[in-house]
């Protein structure tokens, strides 16, 4: 038996887990619908279509499958499941107190699907009653328990990643942990993809969604995709969320996709799919609902243009807390004919500004690569260690939190101290060079708070 | 002057926090910022531990008066934090309710200051204001 096997076996043999059966799992997803697979999808739509997925996750079974439902009347592309926040902790024994009382009491006592604890031959029913791609959203460092009980119950795409699901979710889990626990998740996914369509891996672009400049969310997007793909997975998604300005979406977009393929040759791995996924304004949100509606369907508009495969929608709710499913399907059915009717958009191009972010990034990338560790992950472990990648607003205590961005007049995120990020000096002139930094540092940090609401 | 800062409890946002110490930095402060997630010991452990002059407590979900409650208790187990400006800010209760009844009852926690949703650059003035009577009575 392989390694990979028997540290399968023991994460599978818990308490919380009513028997998994490898071999029968296996079959099923040999012959699950081709559907039921993201990857198929992206493969196969019209060129130019981008699939729209919602959020949303319940504590009970009825609950959650009301949502589908209730998403798959208002023409939804990919359904979402969102965990709960116990599960996300491994702390299932609490997931399974609250999802009794949510039971009994019909009042919902978790944010999100309790998936060990439903288990997945009942999870499974639904997501193949309903037919649709599904995509597991979370946040959780050791997901290891959570991803095969999800790709047993049918769910072939898995958000996610060691970066990107701990420093902005986390203040302390160790980091190298995460590492380890996420290639266990690159694995499984690797080893399912050759049964039938592939598992598609997204990253979770947005980060701390706060000020975070293009060329750190662009440089995780690819060492998580690099990370993914050197275990063999043969789809994946590079994400990004809405940054404020259009200019920079656009730019961020061009750079993102063309470093993607290349690294990916760069380690044979050329073969494997990569989409694009944008995400509308993650930040926060205006209170005046109609105002909400205007940012979201602009953020559609933005995704159309820098031709994601797939966006990943918000609600007129947002600003109040976890939204109604009327609420969700509303946003579904808006952002459809939105898209439906959005043609002939312009390429927006700028050579300077690509040239400026296409050097930071392989700047950075070249840093990386040059850390003496042996393996990419190491290497990445100590590059956020030693604060070469160093992502604004991150609550974790490796983060470096020395790199300081703000907004330029047209709302374009700017570096303004590099902290011990490897922005060459060119690049960094220029960044500066768009803001206005004359002011008293007060001020400055009174424009930051500014910055970070521009949309409310 | 050095302040010891951080958010409270098993709260993780950190965009207050963040700005806090950019702000204090700004002002000419030494910032010790412990960051999110920080249990009411770990405050008054590095306050010693960096010989701080004030220690800034936030929140942001509401749960800093189950920790709040607690300052008289814990403090006076230290020997040299009788003098220590104490300061707690952000959103200090949860759900809704009016700053006349809120900032009393810190008060009586053992809080010299209780900005409850006062904005950032007006509580960090009435620190500076605090320290400057406090130096000068």
């Amino acid at each position: 038996m392989s390694l990979l096997q028997e540290e399968r076996e023991i994460i599978l043999s818990n308490e919380f887990v009513e028997s998994f059966d490898f071999a029968e799992v296996t079959e099923f997803v040999k012959n699950a619908s081709k559907d039921l697979f993201i990857s198929h999808h992206f493969k196969n739509k019209p060129k130019g279509k981008m699939l729209v997925q919602p959020r949303g996750g319940f504590p009970t079974y009825k609950k959650q499958f009301e949502l589908s439902e209730f998403f798959v009347k208002s023409n939804v592309d990919v359904l979402p499941l969102t965990i709960d926040s116990n599960t996300r902790l491994n702390d299932y024994a609490t997931a399974q107190k609250m999802l009794r009382l949510s039971e009994e009491n019909d009042v919902d006592m978790l944010n999100g699907y309790p998936l060990i604890n439903h288990g997945y031959r009942t999870t499974r029913k639904m997501f193949t009653h309903f037919n649709k791609p599904v995509s597991l959203r979370h946040g959780t460092p050791d997901a290891r328990l959570l991803i095969e009980t999800a790709i047993a119950s049918g769910i072939f795409e898995i958000e996610g990643g060691p970066i990107t699901y701990l420093l902005p979710y986390s203040k302390n889990f160790p980091l190298d942990k995460a590492f380890l626990y996420w290639k266990y998740v690159e694995r499984v996914c690797a080893n399912y993809s050759g049964l039938n369509e592939p598992i598609n891996r997204e990253s979770f672009g947005p980060l701390t969604a706060t000020l975070v400049p293009p060329a750190i969310t662009i440089v995780v997007q690819l060492l998580e995709m690099l990370l993914s793909l050197e275990e063999g997975v043969k789809s994946f998604s590079v994400s990004f969320a809405q940054q404020g300005s259009m200019m920079q979406d656009a730019v961020t977009s061009e750079v993102l996709m063309k470093m993607a393929r290349h690294y990916a040759e760069e380690i044979d791995c050329g073969d494997a799919a990569i989409n694009l996924v944008y995400h509308q304004w993650m930040g926060a949100f205006p209170t005046n609902k109609d105002y909400a509606e205007q940012l979201i369907n602009m953020s559609t508009v933005i995704a159309k243009l820098v031709g994601a495969d797939k966006i990943i929608t918000k609600t007129r709710e947002e600003a109040a807390g976890i939204p109604t499913k009327e609420a969700n399907a509303k946003t579904v059915a808006n952002t459809q004919y939105t898209l439906g009717i959005l043609n002939g958009l312009p390429k927006i191009v700028d050579a300077e500004e690509e040239e400026i972010l296409t050097l930071e990034v392989q700047a950075i990338m070249e840093a990386v690569f040059n850390d003496p560790a042996d393996t990419l992950w190491r290497k990445v472990f100590n590059c956020i260690k030693n604060g070469i990648i160093d992502v604004p607003f991150s609550p974790h205590i490796i983060n470096h939190n020395n790199m300081i961005t703000i907004r330029d007049a047209q709302k374009n995120i700017r570096i303004i101290d590099r902290g011990n990020v490897p922005i060459p000096d060119r690049c960094f002139k220029y960044e500066r060079a768009q803001c206005d930094l004359t002011k008293d540092t007060t001020s400055i940090v009174n424009d930051i708070v500014h910055d970070i609401g521009i949309m409310q | 002057m050095k302040v010891v800062t951080g958010v409270v409890g098993n709260d993780i946002h950190v965009v207050a926090n963040r700005l806090i110490d950019l702000s204090l930095r700004a002002r000419g402060f030494d910032v010790f910022n412990l960051g999110v997630n920080t249990y009411l010991e770990e405050f008054f452990d590095a306050a010693v531990e960096t010989g701080a002059d004030v220690i800034l407590i936030s929140s942001l979900n509401g749960e800093a008066e189950g920790w709040g409650r607690e300052v008289r208790a814990i403090k006076s187990r230290y020997k040299t934090l009788d003098d220590i400006i104490m300061m707690i800010g952000g959103n200090l209760v949860v759900g809704s309710g009016n700053a006349e009844d809120i900032e009393p009852r810190y008060k009586n926690y053992g809080f010299d200051i209780v900005c409850h949703q006062i904005d950032l650059n007006t509580g960090l003035d009435m620190l500076e204001e605090f320290i400057k009577e406090r130096n000068n009575p």
